[in-house]
């Protein structure tokens, strides 16, 4: 009998639209996460709130939760990682490590939805200094410090009067090895950008860019409003070090547009760190047998025009296991995913294979 | 008041310009400017696209730059734009080719406003840069008309050719030769109505018109004001 199960890699927000979309249409699903909650990344990183509209991570994740757990046809297993999968596309065996045991599973398809990590600032060429002063952070730590609705120093507990974002932190960099640019740190930085103008009253807000990436609506949803009503200060140019200075960090760099060198003093600085392939996503991919790029995402190998197919037939993959994506990447490349799983389920049912 | 923060640029005190004005009195300044009620209007964000320069034709003939006019304000630079007021501002010819910026920035707007201040602060720029114009801001002011046939000096336009002597030395007859009356006019432009003139002092001395160039020609300035409230007084205007 044909395999009838779409089994999801990951239950954050790509793998939540995939599970959701296969089991609306009919199909066995099982979501395997290796932490002990659903939700991704919002929810492990402690998201304040969502790109573009400032809503909160956990509510808006909660409610994806909610939905793909309101199919009798999904189960969830958490605390759960495939260390191995064999078979053939239609009929592929997984083991999964869940807790103290491995258990088998058997799926016609496969859905990864393994995700990114955050560029670790620690290999960063500038000389940013993230594990050295306390008050350089990276956007997933104001985000957490947003969250429990405090913008503070981390080195003395004081509310910062000047605060600056530094674009581009692992990303767009030869040096590093990440030529791509990471898609959502423009309009995120410039979310919190908006979020720490409105908790500190008075603070000084700039973002130190190489250029602004505001696709489509982010233009007017985010980085209009952030400029004209919340009076960050874009300010071309890319800072090169930060260094101490009467217990505040001097940023050094040049204000490209106006042609000078500049060096400003801060007491927070945010490093708007790019995306990188999860140690799952990077993993996976050798247990599978599937092509990743230069970068270490998978490759989406059939380019633009089908944006989730793999180079293993029945192996489709999503969000930013593929590279850099925003929510509604994840959501769009999980929902086809679904249907595409689906439909690979049944064609191979009807041809008897 | 508009806020006015503390320059954020570590600038060495020589690279600021200006040395000689203290960094309140440059604050005081710009306050005056983004506290003008157009100020808003005229100031969005600035992309730094450089359109307007693109389109300006004083950027074509002098180191001017309007986008430089809409960072420094959108920077809250006080030094440079204060700068900007004693030097650049006055480059602009005022055309507003620079309100194609796709954001809705005008910065020859905000350029009107750091002239209007320079003026009205006596700013040596403002000085500087009207000196020429003492004559023609006499007449505008007193009559209405800005330019009239007898200021038009014969020897100061040798590339108009022999026939401008002729013209000066019989200008009244030149000017009757004209077919519309109104033009039969040597001291001004054209013919102006009594109660023409009566209005406009009215409204030089009610909008502040005047008092704005009290600062900048304190002479024309005098002398405006008495021709105008001994005119006012004869008609029993009372302002």
């Amino acid at each position: 009998m044909a395999n009838t199960t779409v089994a999801v890699i990951g239950g954050g927000p790509a793998g939540l639209a995939a599970g959701a979309s296969a089991a609306s249409l009919g199909s066995e699903v099982v979501i395997i996460e290796k932490l002990p909650f659903l939700g991704g990344r919002p929810i492990e990183e402690n998201y304040a709130s969502l790109t573009p509209y400032l809503r909160s991570a956990e509510e808006a994740m909660g409610e994806v939760i909610d939905h793909a757990l309101s199919f009798e046809n999904l189960t969830v297993m958490l605390d759960s990682k495939v260390i191995a999968v064999t078979g053939d596309p239609g009929d592929f065996v997984l083991e999964v490590q869940s807790g103290e045991e491995v258990v088998s599973l058997t799926a016609g398809s496969i859905i990864v939805a393994t995700g990114f990590q955050h560029f670790d600032p620690g290999r960063e060429t500038q000389m940013y200094g993230y594990y050295e002063f306390d008050d350089v952070i990276a956007l997933q730590d104001l985000e957490a410090m947003l969250k429990e609705g405090r913008v503070q120093r981390p080195s003395n507990g004081e509310e910062p009067k000047r605060v600056c974002f530094v674009q581009c932190v692992g990303s767009r960099d030869r040096q590093i090895g990440n030529e791509y640019c990471s898609k959502v740190c423009c309009g995120v930085a410039s979310k919190e950008a908006i979020e720490v103008r409105l908790a500190v009253p008075g603070v000084e807000v700039f973002i130190f860019y190489i250029d602004m990436r505001m696709y489509g609506y982010w233009e007017s949803q985010i980085y209009w409003p952030a400029q004209e009503k919340h009076h960050v200060q874009y300010v071309k140019g890319i800072i090169s070090e930060v260094l101490p200075k009467d217990g505040r960090l001097l940023v050094r760099g040049e204000d490209t547009t106006m042609g000078r060198p500049m060096e400003v003093l801060m007491d927070l600085v945010v490093l708007s760190v790019g995306m990188e392939p999860s140690m799952g996503t990077r993993e996976i991919a050798g247990i599978l047998g599937i092509e990743q790029n230069k970068y270490g995402f998978i490759e989406a190998v059939k380019g633009p025009l089908d944006t989730v197919a793999t180079s293993r037939e029945g192996i489709f993959a999503v969000g930013s296991a593929l590279g850099p994506a925003d929510l509604e990447d994840c959501s769009s490349t999980g929902g086809y995913a679904g249907a595409r799983a689906t439909a690979f389920i049944r064609s191979h049912a009807k041809a008897g294979i | 008041m508009a806020q006015v923060t503390f320059d954020p640029y570590l600038k060495l005190e020589h690279l600021a310009g200006h040395a000689d004005v203290t960094r309140a009195e440059k604050e005081r300044l710009i306050s005056k400017v983004m506290a003008d009620r157009r100020f808003p209007d005229y100031l969005y964000g600035c992309y730094e696209c450089g359109i307007c320069v693109a389109v300006c034709p004083s950027a074509r003939f002098y180191d001017f730059s309007p986008r430089r006019i809409a960072q420094a304000a959108a920077r809250v630079d006080v030094d440079l734009m204060f700068q900007q007021m004693e030097e650049d501002i006055w480059e602009c010819s005022q055309c507003f080719s620079c309100l194609r910026c796709p954001r809705g920035n005008n910065p020859g707007g905000i350029i009107t406003i750091m002239r209007e201040v320079a003026v009205e602060e006596g700013r040596r720029s403002a000085k500087t840069a009207l000196e020429g114009y003492s004559r023609i801001i006499y007449k505008i002011m007193s009559t209405g008309t800005q330019v009239s046939p007898d200021m038009l000096q014969p020897d100061a336009f040798p590339d108009w050719g022999p026939e401008v002597k002729d013209v000066s030395e019989n200008l009244s007859l030149w000017r009757r030769a004209l077919p519309p009356e109104t033009h039969h006019t040597t001291s001004t432009g054209w013919d102006v109505a009594e109660s023409t003139i009566l209005e406009l002092y009215v409204i030089w001395l009610e909008t502040g018109a005047l008092e704005m160039i009290k600062e900048v020609d304190t002479g024309i300035h005098m002398i405006l004001e008495e021709i105008m409230e001994e005119r006012l007084e004869e008609e029993g205007i009372e302002i």
